[in-house]
């Protein structure tokens, strides 16, 4: 810049332009590393202990739910004629629908240069991959023959077969498995350089030699910086189409079939939409107590909060919209058996189920046009979990409502889940908290190097005129 | 059937002797060590002692049969001595299964079968054919009667008191009998045995007479099933056993007479009755039913005018009939309004016919209804006509009369063969004490533990039909064998061996008794007619002559003067449709096929009325106590569309308190509350709420059709004026292309069968006359047999996982009027649990549909099968390939029909007496023995985590491909004979309703069939293209009816929610649409 700039006078900004600060209390550098870091260094807190011991039992339980059911079979479960899915695949489409936020906070976001992604860009895509771990469970064991299942992947053999292209299934295996490496990968490459910082505070040989190992060298030369930037943008290039891809695949496993209520050209859209909508649900549910008991109240402002409401708010309402146009081309299509399945939902048996997700999914939501309840914490923590309740029933409704009654009245029956669907169920929680306790005492839970390149003291235009970005 | 080829005679045994080594000549230790690692299963099969002897205990017997049977007479040669193939019999191959013709016998004929041997082992019984009588189709009990065979629960062993003793003690016992009782003339000997008419068992019944001339000789039989014989003989003045012809009948009146379903000879009406109901053209006739009845039984399912009123009523209908028949008996003033008027018109439509029409009675009737119901017949002329009578047998003394004479001690040794009289005994003459009043019980039993085992001092184990020599006459009183497949797996005996030992005769084996009293019926060369009858199963012109007959009409007025007043609450005793009297309790076939009107497995429930549930304030599955006589018994309520207020029908043969370990535990014992005074109805019921629920296995939960096009039906009226009723009601498919016409454009990704259709040698196809099929289930049961279909329990019933592949589909279907309300777009159908309190449930017909497999050209299951296990082949077959399967069970969920079964556990190889152990839960030895033994070897069994469905009995294609291959030798082969083989299902099919063949043949019986104008594919907007296809039901009700219906409901139902079929003739809603069904009929032709 010329040096005739310092002449002029810096333009003021009316009170009501002024952006509100991604990281508050004018934070320095030193402290975000420190605060972030010290989660992970300091002793454990009590409230962890009392989160991590439940969540591993449950893990036990999964664990003894899937041995059981795999060396027993799938009747352990309630599935039965006509609902030969339910628990199974509602789980995993429900899980996958979660891992969604993550991926599109990290890729989608910073394509768009949407800052405030910083502060909540790690912890979401941790979850986004626990999540895809606990959906990824559901398919391969949901078989009746799991020591078969790598009958799905194109494997050359003997025989000459070659698993059945055609088949949404056999789509959902490449989706999921692509996705899920991307996921990884592209949470792993942005953790590089927080690994370096974990590493050079560290005071134990164990943690210096794994962060060592793990943070592949890093020095924060130029030279890393520019080769990780590049690496990062293309990450976020390939995962950008994939987000829309995986849950896009996943509702084609319904929408290609014939069943009245799956056969809908709606679903990719809306089951992406919906995917975005209860990640960002479960992102709320994580966050909020969290920035609480970790004290990143700075990092993870209140605005974060309030844009995440608005994304949940905007999602929910195009889910909605769906959820209305579904029922229009039903009575549109003229189709007696698509009308029927329809109100089957809206009034059949499982009506409950179906008026739980609308409300959850449609009428809760809109609460966030309020201010006031974005900004309250204990309503936004609430309706975070009730998106994700139906979003749940979303799934319920879809495979469920739609197999139960389909279009020979005589194979109709009312489905009841096991206790060991429910097991599973509450299983796979254990497995996600498990995990991400693990993660967040661990791992740098925030992008320590991202969330000071946002900071006012990473801009050199700034009063402050601070760092000149990157690594302290 | 298909037979066949006999192969080539195997290489003889003479010539010359090769050796491989000098040891081998030597025979070293080395060599013959070598010998073993070389070969080691089979060598170590033969030197094994023990599993040697197994082998052979089970096999050889029938081995020595093939060995003379397969390709020449099917006799057998009489030496008993079995042996291991030392040297393989000419003509035996290994894994060809061989055919034997034997009958099974039943209680008052028997049913010519023609079973099939793999390896002798018995594993399919069918029809004979062959057998005048016989369309080869059979009852389902005749296809279930194989498990019977490999019940683990059978009687095992020879028990004397309570210890094992060996089967020379027990003949022993016999000879010391016979020579005790010749002295004394058989004074206080008693047999008791069951209705039989074995030519063989009456000659050695009356060789035992001979000698001991004081003995009892009683019959017993459960459901009393000789009554039609009795009245007809107390009627007649004459004993005579009448047959009723209702292939002669233009109408037919049922009074309370379930003759498609639970009465005798069920096989034989069926077919009778529905070769009236086939129709090809509008102009054929078709014949009518009127059925008044309590319950809602298969017979009431098919009429076309139902009468729903209490048993103990019908008598009034009766009368008015008779009375306006001029049957110069009954009284018109019997019944009043609507209800004398249904019988009047139903008169007047007997008069019209007379000499072509029939009234037959229920045999749960009382003596009076049969004197009406043979008085109508007289006045209308239809005695020898519609009705033939044969002379008839005498039977014996009843069950009362021995329990008489068991309490007045004048019985010293009871001999018991066969039957379980501890359960079906009349309660009042607490049979079990009674029989205890013997000094002596011996009892010849099927199963090890019953209800009569304890009371007994000598246990026999029967022997199996399959397993045994006899003989029996079928209803026309033709001459059949009864010939063994295999040697009895337990060294059971028969009742004629039991006989000939306690007569004392020096023949007593039972291949020799049955060839001397068939030496008896033939003249001349009795070798050579007997290989020939062995050969056929059945001695040609050997029925019963008819006799001419005239009513008494005074034993007629003495009848109706007998009857007696009833009023209250009555309660309607019936045999199971599943299990029968009880005798196929611990048959998991029958426990688990679906009764053909409720579709309830494993239990009977208490069935009521929607008002009587209503007024005893009770709901489905509430345990009741019904009282009557002074006797109760407790079941669930069950609320059954379109049965008669104040009836409670109940169903004999479950409840046993001990039975084997299937049985245990299903029903409640309606024997407790049956006494001899009131074997079928049972007035003045008292019914109490116990407060406890009872939860039922129903297969198929809702009732309704809610107006679908699936069972498309119409009156005979209406198939005049529209033939191609049945394709006005597809709803239309997606729209076709303008501007060519109506052809749809090539796909973009061409179905590949449409590619190798022209090439391929036959296209196989079904089709299921829905006019013809009554929903008698033994197609179900066939397909069971066939196809290694496992039983998976009630719990897992309820669970909805039942695995047979062929269902029947029953809808109960109500007028337009009281549908009405639910055809509105708004309209939701209620939960299962609630459809109990619909009023509409009261006045309904019965549409039934058996549903399998579509083996549709375009699957919906097969594009979304991930790895390929579904798929199909170039002769339009939908195929599995098991090992393939990795149980996504999306194919069911993209199933429209939802045919496809998922096996949710191993349920071969589970527990059959429990839920499932878990993973290292392991079958009981005995079990897994006997039933791997009914497995049909040509069909894979299934592991769990398999979707399995419907093959079109793909084994049976491929063996008649094999057969027709070999025929053709080097000449070359271009398909199977027109028709020469079926499926399993079409092959027990009594109606012969269900037809499969080769569709790219014209000459074919499916493809005429397909050809009709009532030809209608289920769902067929789907653009599925099934192979198997429907015919539409025609009705053929009497305009004069009360109540008479322009349009069956079913169709009216359609008509409320679709509107008129008939008004856009197109079935589309729209203009511009009429050349749809016609093109699509075109379409269809063509393949």
């Amino acid at each position: 810049m010329a040096s005739d700039a310092t002449a002029t006078a810096l333009p003021t900004v009316p009170k009501e332009l002024e952006r509100i600060p991604l990281v508050s209390n004018n934070r320095s550098p030193g402290w975000i590393s420190d605060r972030v870091a010290g989660i992970c260094e300091g002793k454990t807190p009590a409230w962890w202990w009392a989160a991590f011991i439940p969540s591993l039992i449950l893990a036990g339980v999964l664990l003894c739910m899937l041995a059981y059911q795999i060396s027993t079979g799938v009747g352990v479960w309630g599935n039965h004629h006509p609902t030969a899915w339910a628990w199974d695949i509602i789980n995993f489409v429900w899980w996958i629908g979660i891992g969604h936020a993550g991926t599109l906070i990290s890729a989608i976001l910073f394509l768009l240069r949407q800052k405030w992604r910083t502060g909540v860009n790690r912890a979401a895509e941790a979850m986004t991959i626990f999540a895809v771990m606990c959906a990824g469970i559901f398919p391969a064991i949901h078989v009746g023959r799991v020591w078969f299942d790598w009958f799905l992947f194109p494997i050359p053999n003997s025989n000459s077969i070659w698993p059945q292209f055609r088949s949404p299934l056999m789509w959902d295996v490449f989706a999921v498995s692509t996705y899920f490496t991307v996921s990884l990968l592209f949470w792993y490459v942005g953790l590089v350089p927080d690994l370096a910082v974990m590493r050079d505070r560290a005071k134990s040989k164990i943690r210096q030699f794994l962060y060592g190992l793990f943070s592949l060298g890093w020095t924060g030369s130029n030279r890393h910086w520019s080769n990780y930037e590049k690496a990062y943008l293309i990450l976020a290039g390939l995962s950008t189409p994939l987000v829309l891809s995986v849950h896009s695949i996943v509702s084609l496993d319904f929408a290609v079939s014939q069943v009245p209520g799956w056969h809908t050209t709606i679903f990719p859209p809306y089951f992406v939409a919906g995917a975005i909508f209860s990640g960002f649900g479960m992102v709320l549910t994580l966050l909020v107590p969290l920035r609480r008991w970790c004290h990143l109240e700075d990092i993870i402002t209140m605005r974060h909060i309030d844009v995440m409401c608005k994304v949940t708010l905007a999602t929910g309402s195009i889910v909605g919209y769906a959820y209305i146009m579904e029922l229009f081309i039903s009575w549109y299509s003229g189709s007696p058996f698509e009308r029927f399945a329809f109100l089957n939902r809206i009034k059949g048996p499982y009506a409950w189920g179906y008026w739980c997700m609308m409300g959850c999914n449609v009428i809760l939501p809109q609460l966030f046009w309020s201010k006031k309840i974005r900004e309250n914490l204990w309503i936004v923590f609430i309706i975070s979990i009730l998106v994700n309740i139906g979003m749940w029933f979303e799934r319920f409704v879809i495979i469920v409502i739609s197999l139960h009654r389909d279009f020979l009245p005589s194979n109709w029956a009312y489905y009841l889940p096991s206790p060991v669907d429910i097991l599973t169920y509450l299983g796979t929680f254990g497995l996600f908290f498990t995990l991400f306790l693990l993660f967040m005492r661990f791992l740098p839970m925030i992008a320590i190097s991202e969330v000071k390149g946002v900071t006012p003291h990473a801009d050199p235009h700034t009063v402050e005129g601070g760092a000149k970005g990157g690594h302290h | 059937m298909s037979k066949t080829i006999p192969p080539t005679c195997p290489e003889p045994a003479t010539g010359r002797t090769y050796w491989r080594s000098l040891d081998q000549v030597s025979d070293t230790p080395e060599f013959r060590e070598w010998l073993h690692r070389e070969f080691p299963a089979g060598a170590s099969e033969l030197t094994d002692p023990v599993t040697r002897r197994h082998f052979v205990k089970i096999m050889s017997a029938s081995f020595a049969l093939a060995g003379v049977g397969l390709g020449l007479t099917g006799c057998r040669k009489p030496e008993e001595k079995v042996e291991p193939f030392g040297k393989q019999p000419e003509g035996y191959v290994h894994g060809v299964a061989s055919y034997y013709a034997t009958a099974m016998p039943t209680r008052r004929g028997a049913i010519p079968l023609v079973a099939k041997s793999h390896d002798g082992r018995p594993v399919k019984v069918e029809g004979n054919a062959l057998h005048p009588d016989s369309n080869g189709g059979t009852d389902r009990f005749a296809q279930a009667s194989l498990l019977n065979l490999y019940d683990p629960d059978r009687a095992t062993k020879f028990v004397k008191g309570s210890s094992v003793t060996t089967a020379q003690a027990a003949q022993d016992f016999l000879a010391e009998l016979s020579v005790k009782f010749t002295k004394n003339k058989g004074a206080s000997l008693a047999f008791l045995v069951e209705p039989s008419n074995s030519p063989s068992r009456d000659r050695l019944a009356a060789l035992v007479k001979g000698v001991m001339p004081s003995m009892g000789w009683f019959t017993h039989d459960p459901v009393d099933s000789g009554v039609h014989a009795a009245a007809a003989s107390e009627f007649f003045g004459q004993a005579v056993t009448p047959t009723f012809r209702f292939d002669k009948a233009d109408v037919i009146v049922s009074l309370d007479c379930d003759f498609l379903g639970s009465e005798e000879e069920v096989h034989n009406n069926i077919r009778r009755f529905s070769s009236g109901r086939r129709i090809e053209k509008p102009e054929d006739k078709l014949n009518r039913l009127y059925v008044a009845e309590g319950l809602m039984t298969l017979t009431g399912a098919n009429a076309d005018h139902r009468k729903r009123m209490p048993s103990s009523a019908v008598i009034k209908g009766a009368s008015v009939i008779a009375a306006t028949v001029g049957a110069g008996v009954g009284s018109a003033a019997d019944l009043s309004g609507e209800d004398a008027k249904w019988f009047v018109e139903c008169a007047k439509d007997l008069l019209a016919n007379k000499g072509a029409s029939l009234v037959v009675a229920g045999a749960g009737q009382p003596l009076a209804v049969h004197a009406l119901a043979y008085a109508i017949n007289a006045a209308l002329g239809n005695i020898g006509k519609t009705i033939e009578f044969s002379a008839g047998a005498s039977t014996g003394g009843t069950i009362q009369q021995l329990a008489k004479a068991l309490d007045a001690g004048a019985v010293d040794t009871l001999v018991i063969l066969g039957g379980n009289p501890g359960n079906t005994a009349p309660a009042e003459l607490n049979w079990a004490a009674a029989q205890r009043k013997a000094k002596t019980v011996v009892r010849l039993s099927y199963f090890e533990q019953d209800e009569t085992s304890a009371a007994c001092d000598w246990q026999i184990p029967a022997a199996h039909y399959l397993e045994s020599w006899g003989d029996a006459r079928t209803t026309d009183g033709t001459l059949v064998p009864i010939q063994p497949l295999i040697a009895p797996l337990f060294g059971g005996m028969t009742e004629i061996e039991i006989l000939a030992r306690i007569a004392g005769s020096s023949v007593v084996g039972a291949y020799e008794i049955v060839r001397e009293t068939f030496a008896g019926f033939v003249s001349g060369d009795v070798e050579g007619a007997w290989r020939k009858f062995l050969h056929d199963g059945f001695l040609a012109k050997s029925a019963a002559k008819t006799v001419s007959v005239s009513l008494k009409s005074s034993a007629v007025s003495a009848a109706l003067s007998s009857a007696k007043a009833t009023n209250g609450l009555e309660v309607v005793i019936r045999p199971d449709y599943s299990v029968d009297d009880g005798r196929f309790n611990n048959n998991g076939w029958m426990q688990e096929l679906p009764d053909p009107i409720t579709k309830f497995t494993w239990d009977n429930a208490v069935l009521v009325s929607r008002k009587t549930a209503t007024d005893l304030g009770v709901a489905n599955n509430d345990v009741v106590k019904i009282t009557v006589n002074g006797r109760s018994v407790e079941g669930p309520i069950w609320v059954q569309p379109g049965q008669a207020d104040g009836v409670l029908g109940v169903t004999l043969g479950y409840g046993r308190t001990k039975t084997g370990r299937v049985g245990t535990g299903t029903g409640f014992n309606a024997y407790t509350i049956r006494t001899s005074d009131s074997l079928h109805i049972a007035t003045g019921a008292k019914v109490e709420k116990t407060g406890k629920t009872y939860p039922l296995s129903c297969t198929q939960e809702h009732w309704s059709m809610e107006g679908r096009a699936i069972i498309r039906e119409a009156n005979l009226e209406q198939f005049k004026e529209h033939p191609d009723f049945a394709k006005s009601m597809n709803l239309h498919e997606p729209p076709k292309p303008a501007g060519e016409q109506g052809v749809w454009p090539k796909p973009l990704y061409p179905n590949p069968l449409d590619a190798v259709k022209p090439s391929a040698h036959h296209q196989w196809g079904m089709s299921v006359d829905l006019n013809a099929c009554v929903g008698c289930s033994a197609c179900v049961i066939a397909c069971q047999s066939e196809n290694n279909i496992p039983i998976v329990g009630k719990d897992q019933v309820r669970r909805g996982r039942e695995m047979q592949w062929l269902r029947l589909d029953r809808y109960y279907t109500t007028d337009k009027e009281r549908f009405k309300p639910r055809a509105g777009a708004w309209y939701m159908p209620p939960r299962d649990e609630e459809q109990q309190y619909q009023s509409w449930i009261d006045e309904v017909q019965v549409v039934t549909q058996p549903m399998m497999c579509q083996h549709c050209e375009s699957a919906p299951c097969e594009s979304v099968c991930p790895v390929n296990a579904t798929a199909h082949d170039n002769e339009g077959l939908n195929v599995m390939a098991y090992n393939r399967c990795v149980g996504t069970r999306y194919c069911s969920n993209n199933c429209p029909y939802k045919v496809r079964r998922f096996n949710f556990f191993d349920y071969n190889k589970r527990p059959i007496d429990q839920l499932y152990k878990g993973p290292f839960g392991k079958r009981k030895e005995d079990e897994w023995d006997l039933l791997k033994m009914a497995k049909n070897p040509e069909v894979t069994v299934r592991m769990r985590g398999v979707m399995e469905k419907c093959t079109f009995c793909l084994q049976r294609i491929e063996s008649a491909k094999i057969s027709a291959k070999v025929k053709a030798g080097a000449g070359t082969f271009d398909k199977i004979p027109t028709d020469s083989f079926t499926t399993a299902c079409a092959q027990a099919c009594p109606a012969g309703a269900i037809v499969f063949g080769n569709v790219a043949d014209p000459n074919s019986k499916v493809s005429k069939l397909k050809a009709q104008s009532r030809d209608y594919s289920v769902l067929e907007f789907l653009l599925t293209k099934p192979r198997l296809t429907y015919l539409a039901r025609v009705r053929n009700p009497n305009k004069a009816m009360p109540d008479y219906y322009e349009a069956p409901l079913s169709l009216q139902e359609y008509e409320s929610k679709m509107g008129n079929p008939f008004e856009s003739h197109g079935g589309g809603h729209e203009a511009g649409h009429e050349a749809a069904p016609a093109g699509h009929a075109a379409e269809k032709g063509a393949h």
